[in-house]
Protein backbone atom coordinates (compact mmCIF):
# COMPACT_ATOMS: atom_id res chain seq x y z
CA UNK A 1 0.00 0.00 0.00
CA UNK A 2 2.78 2.33 0.72
CA UNK A 3 4.45 1.41 -2.38
CA UNK A 4 1.73 2.08 -4.15
CA UNK A 5 1.29 5.62 -2.28
CA UNK A 6 4.90 6.29 -3.22
CA UNK A 7 4.46 5.61 -6.87
CA UNK A 8 1.18 7.92 -7.56
CA UNK A 9 3.63 10.53 -4.98
CA UNK A 10 6.43 10.57 -7.73
CA UNK A 11 4.03 11.08 -10.47
CA UNK A 12 2.19 13.76 -9.10
CA UNK A 13 5.40 15.86 -8.17
CA UNK A 14 6.59 14.70 -11.53
CA UNK A 15 3.50 17.01 -13.31
CA UNK A 16 4.44 20.14 -11.28
CA UNK A 17 7.91 19.34 -11.84
CA UNK A 18 7.13 20.07 -15.77
CA UNK A 19 4.47 22.85 -15.30
CA UNK A 20 6.47 24.76 -13.45
CA UNK A 21 10.02 24.32 -14.66
CA UNK A 22 11.06 22.99 -10.76
CA UNK A 23 13.01 20.35 -9.47
CA UNK A 24 9.73 19.16 -7.08
CA UNK A 25 11.97 18.70 -3.79
CA UNK A 26 9.88 21.39 -2.42
CA UNK A 27 6.10 19.35 -2.72
CA UNK A 28 8.54 15.99 -2.12
CA UNK A 29 9.40 16.85 1.43
CA UNK A 30 6.21 18.50 2.75
CA UNK A 31 4.44 15.38 1.05
CA UNK A 32 7.02 12.78 2.64
CA UNK A 33 7.13 14.07 6.16
CA UNK A 34 3.17 14.00 6.21
CA UNK A 35 2.03 11.46 4.13
CA UNK A 36 5.07 8.71 4.84
CA UNK A 37 5.64 10.48 8.51
CA UNK A 38 9.15 11.21 7.81
CA UNK A 39 11.65 12.78 9.90
CA UNK A 40 12.64 16.03 8.60
CA UNK A 41 16.23 15.65 7.96
CA UNK A 42 15.29 12.35 5.78
CA UNK A 43 12.75 13.74 3.69
CA UNK A 44 15.04 16.17 3.02
CA UNK A 45 18.38 13.91 2.43
CA UNK A 46 15.67 11.44 0.29
CA UNK A 47 14.62 14.42 -1.93
CA UNK A 48 18.19 15.34 -3.16
CA UNK A 49 18.70 11.88 -3.33
CA UNK A 50 15.95 11.71 -6.02
CA UNK A 51 17.00 15.00 -7.57
CA UNK A 52 20.47 13.43 -8.45
CA UNK A 53 19.45 11.66 -11.51
CA UNK A 54 18.22 14.18 -14.62
CA UNK A 55 14.16 13.34 -13.34
CA UNK A 56 13.52 16.46 -15.60
CA UNK A 57 14.77 15.34 -18.65
CA UNK A 58 11.35 14.75 -20.58
CA UNK A 59 9.98 17.85 -19.25
CA UNK A 60 13.65 19.80 -20.59
CA UNK A 61 12.59 18.53 -24.31
CA UNK A 62 9.33 20.24 -24.26
CA UNK A 63 10.66 23.22 -22.90
CA UNK A 64 13.36 22.61 -25.61
CA UNK A 65 11.52 22.26 -28.48
CA UNK A 66 9.60 25.65 -28.40
CA UNK A 67 13.42 27.40 -27.55
CA UNK A 68 12.70 28.14 -24.37
CA UNK A 69 16.00 27.54 -22.44
CA UNK A 70 18.72 29.65 -21.95
CA UNK A 71 21.59 27.33 -21.84
CA UNK A 72 24.28 29.56 -21.18
CA UNK A 73 22.34 31.10 -18.12
CA UNK A 74 21.26 27.41 -16.81
CA UNK A 75 24.78 26.25 -16.95
CA UNK A 76 26.11 29.06 -14.95
CA UNK A 77 22.89 28.49 -12.60
CA UNK A 78 23.73 25.23 -12.16
CA UNK A 79 27.14 26.00 -10.55
CA UNK A 80 25.88 28.11 -8.17
CA UNK A 81 23.52 25.84 -6.77
CA UNK A 82 25.84 23.23 -6.86
CA UNK A 83 28.51 25.46 -4.76
CA UNK A 84 25.53 26.97 -2.73
CA UNK A 85 24.17 23.50 -1.96
CA UNK A 86 27.03 22.06 0.03
CA UNK A 87 27.09 25.26 2.44
CA UNK A 88 23.29 24.55 2.90
CA UNK A 89 24.03 20.75 3.32
CA UNK A 90 26.79 21.76 6.45
CA UNK A 91 24.13 24.22 8.00
CA UNK A 92 21.19 21.50 7.73
CA UNK A 93 22.77 19.07 9.46
CA UNK A 94 23.66 20.84 11.56
CA UNK A 95 20.31 21.71 12.95
CA UNK A 96 17.86 19.99 14.66
CA UNK A 97 14.40 18.62 12.87
CA UNK A 98 12.42 20.75 14.58
CA UNK A 99 14.11 24.12 13.97
CA UNK A 100 14.37 22.75 9.91
CA UNK A 101 11.06 22.16 10.28
CA UNK A 102 10.31 25.45 10.89
CA UNK A 103 12.59 27.30 8.57
CA UNK A 104 11.27 25.18 6.24
CA UNK A 105 7.66 26.26 6.68
CA UNK A 106 8.57 30.21 6.22
CA UNK A 107 11.22 29.01 2.97
CA UNK A 108 8.06 27.55 1.98
CA UNK A 109 5.86 30.53 2.33
CA UNK A 110 8.42 33.47 1.24
CA UNK A 111 8.54 31.20 -2.20
CA UNK A 112 4.92 31.04 -2.53
CA UNK A 113 5.26 34.88 -2.19
CA UNK A 114 7.60 35.34 -4.69
CA UNK A 115 6.28 32.75 -6.95
CA UNK A 116 2.48 34.52 -6.69
CA UNK A 117 3.95 38.25 -7.56
CA UNK A 118 3.71 39.33 -11.06
CA UNK A 119 6.60 39.81 -13.29
CA UNK A 120 7.46 43.05 -14.31
CA UNK A 121 6.73 43.28 -18.27
CA UNK A 122 5.12 41.50 -20.90
CA UNK A 123 2.50 38.97 -21.66
CA UNK A 124 2.85 35.50 -20.37
CA UNK A 125 0.03 33.60 -22.33
CA UNK A 126 0.95 30.87 -24.04
CA UNK A 127 0.43 32.47 -27.30
CA UNK A 128 3.58 33.85 -26.71
CA UNK A 129 5.55 31.29 -26.43
CA UNK A 130 7.57 31.80 -29.88
CA UNK A 131 8.71 35.13 -28.84
CA UNK A 132 11.98 36.21 -28.30
CA UNK A 133 13.02 37.88 -25.05
CA UNK A 134 15.33 40.31 -24.22
CA UNK A 135 17.56 39.05 -21.31
CA UNK A 136 21.20 39.27 -20.18
CA UNK B 1 26.04 37.13 -15.91
CA UNK B 2 27.25 37.25 -12.80
CA UNK B 3 24.11 38.04 -11.13
CA UNK B 4 22.55 35.48 -12.41
CA UNK B 5 25.44 33.21 -10.83
CA UNK B 6 25.41 35.24 -7.81
CA UNK B 7 21.80 34.32 -7.32
CA UNK B 8 21.87 30.54 -8.17
CA UNK B 9 24.39 30.28 -5.09
CA UNK B 10 21.70 31.64 -3.36
CA UNK B 11 19.33 29.23 -4.46
CA UNK B 12 22.21 26.88 -3.77
CA UNK B 13 22.20 27.34 -0.01
CA UNK B 14 17.95 26.95 -0.26
CA UNK B 15 18.85 23.82 -2.02
CA UNK B 16 21.11 22.19 0.42
CA UNK B 17 19.55 23.73 3.60
CA UNK B 18 15.79 22.59 2.74
CA UNK B 19 17.00 19.66 0.16
CA UNK B 20 14.89 20.59 -3.32
CA UNK B 21 16.14 21.76 -6.06
CA UNK B 22 16.39 25.23 -6.25
CA UNK B 23 14.23 25.57 -8.98
CA UNK B 24 11.09 26.93 -6.99
CA UNK B 25 13.49 29.91 -6.06
CA UNK B 26 15.35 30.46 -9.30
CA UNK B 27 12.31 30.73 -11.34
CA UNK B 28 10.65 33.31 -9.91
CA UNK B 29 14.47 35.27 -9.33
CA UNK B 30 14.58 34.78 -13.31
CA UNK B 31 11.69 36.57 -13.78
CA UNK B 32 11.90 39.10 -11.08
CA UNK B 33 15.17 39.97 -11.15
CA UNK B 34 16.63 39.30 -14.69
CA UNK B 35 13.16 39.92 -17.29
CA UNK B 36 12.98 36.34 -18.12
CA UNK B 37 9.74 35.36 -19.49
CA UNK B 38 8.19 32.59 -17.26
CA UNK B 39 8.08 29.93 -19.86
CA UNK B 40 11.69 30.45 -20.40
CA UNK B 41 12.85 30.98 -16.51
CA UNK B 42 11.08 26.98 -16.33
CA UNK B 43 12.90 26.20 -18.99
CA UNK B 44 16.07 27.34 -17.78
CA UNK B 45 15.64 26.18 -14.83
CA UNK B 46 15.13 22.49 -15.61
CA UNK B 47 18.42 22.72 -17.63
CA UNK B 48 20.46 24.18 -14.23
CA UNK B 49 18.69 20.91 -12.56
CA UNK B 50 20.03 18.27 -15.17
CA UNK B 51 23.33 17.99 -13.84
CA UNK B 52 23.20 16.46 -9.86
CA UNK B 53 23.66 20.14 -8.82
CA UNK B 54 22.35 18.45 -4.97
CA UNK B 55 25.39 16.32 -5.01
CA UNK B 56 27.57 17.70 -2.39
CA UNK B 57 24.54 18.87 -0.26
CA UNK B 58 23.20 15.00 -0.93
CA UNK B 59 26.56 13.84 0.29
CA UNK B 60 26.67 15.52 3.49
CA UNK B 61 22.83 14.55 4.53
CA UNK B 62 23.81 10.58 3.32
CA UNK B 63 26.88 10.83 5.40
CA UNK B 64 24.86 11.64 8.53
CA UNK B 65 22.57 8.75 7.89
CA UNK B 66 19.21 10.86 6.33
CA UNK B 67 18.53 8.79 3.34
CA UNK B 68 15.71 6.63 2.74
CA UNK B 69 17.49 4.44 -0.62
CA UNK B 70 14.16 2.31 -1.03
CA UNK B 71 11.75 5.62 -1.36
CA UNK B 72 13.79 7.73 -3.28
CA UNK B 73 14.10 5.12 -5.90
CA UNK B 74 10.82 4.20 -5.79
CA UNK B 75 9.95 8.14 -6.34
CA UNK B 76 11.89 9.04 -9.43
CA UNK B 77 10.58 6.85 -12.28
CA UNK B 78 7.28 8.60 -11.46
CA UNK B 79 8.79 12.23 -11.37
CA UNK B 80 10.53 11.47 -14.41
CA UNK B 81 7.02 10.06 -15.89
CA UNK B 82 5.22 13.14 -14.75
CA UNK B 83 7.53 15.50 -15.75
CA UNK B 84 7.24 14.45 -19.31
CA UNK B 85 3.09 15.37 -18.99
CA UNK B 86 3.64 18.09 -16.83
CA UNK B 87 5.78 19.78 -19.35
CA UNK B 88 3.02 18.99 -22.26
CA UNK B 89 0.26 20.76 -19.93
CA UNK B 90 2.59 23.39 -19.30
CA UNK B 91 2.55 24.37 -23.14
CA UNK B 92 -1.83 24.26 -22.76
CA UNK B 93 -2.50 26.03 -19.76
CA UNK B 94 -2.19 30.05 -19.00
CA UNK B 95 1.00 29.92 -16.76
CA UNK B 96 0.17 32.65 -14.93
CA UNK B 97 -3.56 30.89 -13.39
CA UNK B 98 -1.38 27.75 -12.78
CA UNK B 99 1.43 29.35 -11.07
CA UNK B 100 -0.89 31.34 -8.85
CA UNK B 101 -2.55 28.04 -7.73
CA UNK B 102 0.69 26.48 -7.09
CA UNK B 103 1.71 29.36 -5.03
CA UNK B 104 -1.42 29.20 -2.81
CA UNK B 105 -1.03 25.60 -2.30
CA UNK B 106 2.82 26.55 -1.36
CA UNK B 107 1.95 28.50 1.52
CA UNK B 108 -0.52 26.60 2.61
CA UNK B 109 1.57 23.83 3.35
CA UNK B 110 4.45 25.80 4.69
CA UNK B 111 2.71 27.49 7.00
CA UNK B 112 1.48 24.28 7.89
CA UNK B 113 4.88 23.33 8.90
CA UNK B 114 5.93 26.40 10.79
CA UNK B 115 3.01 26.04 12.99
CA UNK B 116 3.51 22.73 13.32
CA UNK B 117 7.10 23.28 14.60
CA UNK B 118 6.03 25.78 16.42
CA UNK B 119 3.67 23.83 18.32
CA UNK B 120 5.23 20.96 19.01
Amino acid sequence: MTTLIVLVLGLGVGVLVGLLGIGGGVVLVPAMVYLLQMDQHLAQGTSLFILLPPVGLGALRQYWKQGQVDLRAGILCALGILIGGYLGGLFAVLMTSRQLKGFFGCFLMLAAALLWRKPPVQGESAGSLGEEQANV
Amino acid sequence: MTGIFLTACVCGVASGLFGIGGGVLLVPLLVLLFAFGQHRAQGTSLIALIPPTGLLAFLAYAKAGYVSWKTGLLLIPGVFAGGILGGWLAKKLNPKRMRQVFAGLMFALGLWQAVAAWRR
